[in-house]
């Protein structure tokens, strides 16, 4: 088996990086049932995923913003999912 | 166009994309610089707070060993559990919300070494560009499962650590899919160095100073499939291939003698994790299956002044589930966790260092709070060892281990 060269490593990298680009351009549609999940929700779904829901208090609203970020290029979440979890946390900074 | 010309026009575009919002001219005819027009400038410009924040995890337990090996055992009692210590802080700092650099030192009890240091640009929804030294898009386990406060047992499965962390650069993203989500991640890294045993080693902080790998790169990456509308299960499937770097005065060579070609590696992986509550227990399982593949070579034998050649394949595999009674009314019995996981790991008999080795943990988690562990477990491991196709000996270990870790 021919084994592939740089610029063909190189090509697929760009291959795969334009079709999830054309994928995040052209939008890939959440239907309804999922964009009307509340921000609670979303908490308890996604984060059990890797480990314990955190508690909401942990960290004032910057420090959620700067942790909501972190876990999204971990955990890959939507950009939706990131800010409703973020917002849900918060809001209980404000009590 | 070289890689080069291509780094340098990708810095190029990411520098434009984060600055051009603040370009303000003040200095053109009609726009001078007094206290009204700077003041106009600056409350026109984007938000663009910073926020900067350590957090960390911290592993440390006691563990009593008995190993029997050639009808001998030996007893070990550790306090500082030196295999799986762990101290990490980490750093993250946010500008605006577009901008996060990320740095996780670590010290595993024999070495201050390097997690990840990169920054990360959010581009727009679905799109996020990193650059620095990665954890490289490979299975689940070692980009979100390896924290000690996450992990449910008291060691990490024997060979998830490859495909490790890398210089390069990587776009990743997490895309809805009607009911169902998908998530993208592709890195472009320096990649590995193939040893002279057969082994392979990562060219990362600290290792082989001097040689560098800049004319082979090696492309990874994983696609993911949410399939259920509550995010329970994550189907993830990893592939990774590159060229590798040859060690300074290499002694083996590509196995068709007419062929200059050097090393080269490709790995994939299978990846599983399902979470389900089924009031009142959290069901829990999580599995990863890989195998790494080098290219066939002619190796030296240093102590029989031979040649050989071997398959250079190694695969691991492991599969845990955990149930935790969360939902339970008993304040102690909701916060305890049953885990079991089994691991096997074979590395080619014929090398130098053949192995099949499988392992079977149990452990009980007492969760202290939402990120803090106490973990008393249970390892029995059976490794039988090989040398160029020739048995050294078989090994049975049994761990008992106390092991606290937190977040902080």
């Amino acid at each position: 088996m021919k084994m592939p060269s740089v610029k063909d490593i190189i090509a697929l990298t760009l291959i795969c990086t334009v079709i999830a680009g054309a994928g995040s351009v052209t939008g890939c549609k959440e239907s309804k049932k999922i964009a009307d999940k509340s921000g609670a929700q979303l908490w308890s779904e996604n984060c059990q995923r890797c480990h314990n829901t955190p508690a909401p208090k942990t960290f004032n609203d910057e420090h959620w913003k700067t942790v909501g970020m972190h876990m999204q290029t971990r955990a890959l979440l939507t950009d939706n999912e990131r800010d409703k979890i973020v917002d849900f946390l918060q809001s209980f900074n404000h009590l | 166009m070289n890689l080069q010309k291509i780094t340098r026009l990708v810095f190029i575009a990411i520098l434009l994309l984060t600055n051009n919002s603040y370009a303000q001219d003040l200095s053109k005819p009609g726009n001078p610089i007094n206290d009204q027009n700077v003041n106009q400038a600056v409350t026109t410009m984007l938000p663009a707070e910073s926020d900067f924040m350590m957090v960390g995890l911290v592993t440390f337990g006691w563990i009593n060993q008995k190993q029997t090996f050639g009808g001998v055992s030996t007893k070990q009692n550790s306090i500082g559990d030196a295999d799986r210590y762990e101290f990490s802080p980490m750093f993250l700092w946010r500008h605006g919300d577009k901008l996060l650099a990320e740095f996780e030192p670590s010290w595993n009890g024999y070495q201050l070494g390097v997690n990840w240091a990169d920054v990360a640009y959010f581009v727009k929804p679905g799109l996020i560009i990193k650059g620095g030294y990665l954890v490289l898009p490979f299975g689940t386990y070692t980009k979100r499962l390896a924290a000690g406060w996450i992990n449910k047992l008291t060691s990490d499965p024997m060979g998830v650590d490859m495909a490790g962390s890398d210089f390069g650069i990587e776009v990743e993203g997490g895309l809805p899919l009607g009911n169902m989500k998908w998530s993208y991640d592709v890195s472009l890294t320096n990649g590995y160095q193939l040893n002279n045993d057969g082994t392979i080693g990562n060219l990362g902080i600290g290792l082989n100073p001097g040689i560098t790998n800049n004319d082979g790169k090696t492309f990874c990456g994983r696609l993911a499939l949410l399939p259920l509308s509550n995010s329970s299960l994550e189907l993830g499937f990893s592939y990774l291939y590159g060229s590798m770097a040859k060690p300074a005065g290499a002694s083996f060579t590509n196995i068709n003698a007419t062929d200059t070609k050097g090393p080269s590696v490709s790995m994939m992986a299978a990846d599983l994790n399902f979470v389900h509550n089924v009031n009142p227990v959290q069901i829990n399982i999580k599995a990863q299956y890989s195998a790494t593949m080098v290219s066939d070579e002619k190796y030296f034998d240093s102590t029989a002044l031979a040649q050989y050649t071997f398959t250079n394949t190694t695969s691991t595999l492991f599969g845990q589930l955990s149930l935790r009674p969360s939902k339970s009314n008993n304040k102690i019995l909701k916060n305890l966790e049953l885990a079991m996981r089994y691991v096997d790991y074979t590395a080619p008999k014929n090398s130098g260092f053949g192995q099949s080795y499988n392992e079977m943990d149990v452990c009980l988690d007492y969760w202290l709070s939402w990120r803090t562990v106490l973990k008393l477990g249970y390892e029995n491991i059976k490794s039988d060892g090989y040398s160029f196709g020739a048995s050294t000996g078989s090994a049975t270990t049994n761990n008992l281990i106390i092991q606290f870790s937190t977040e902080f």
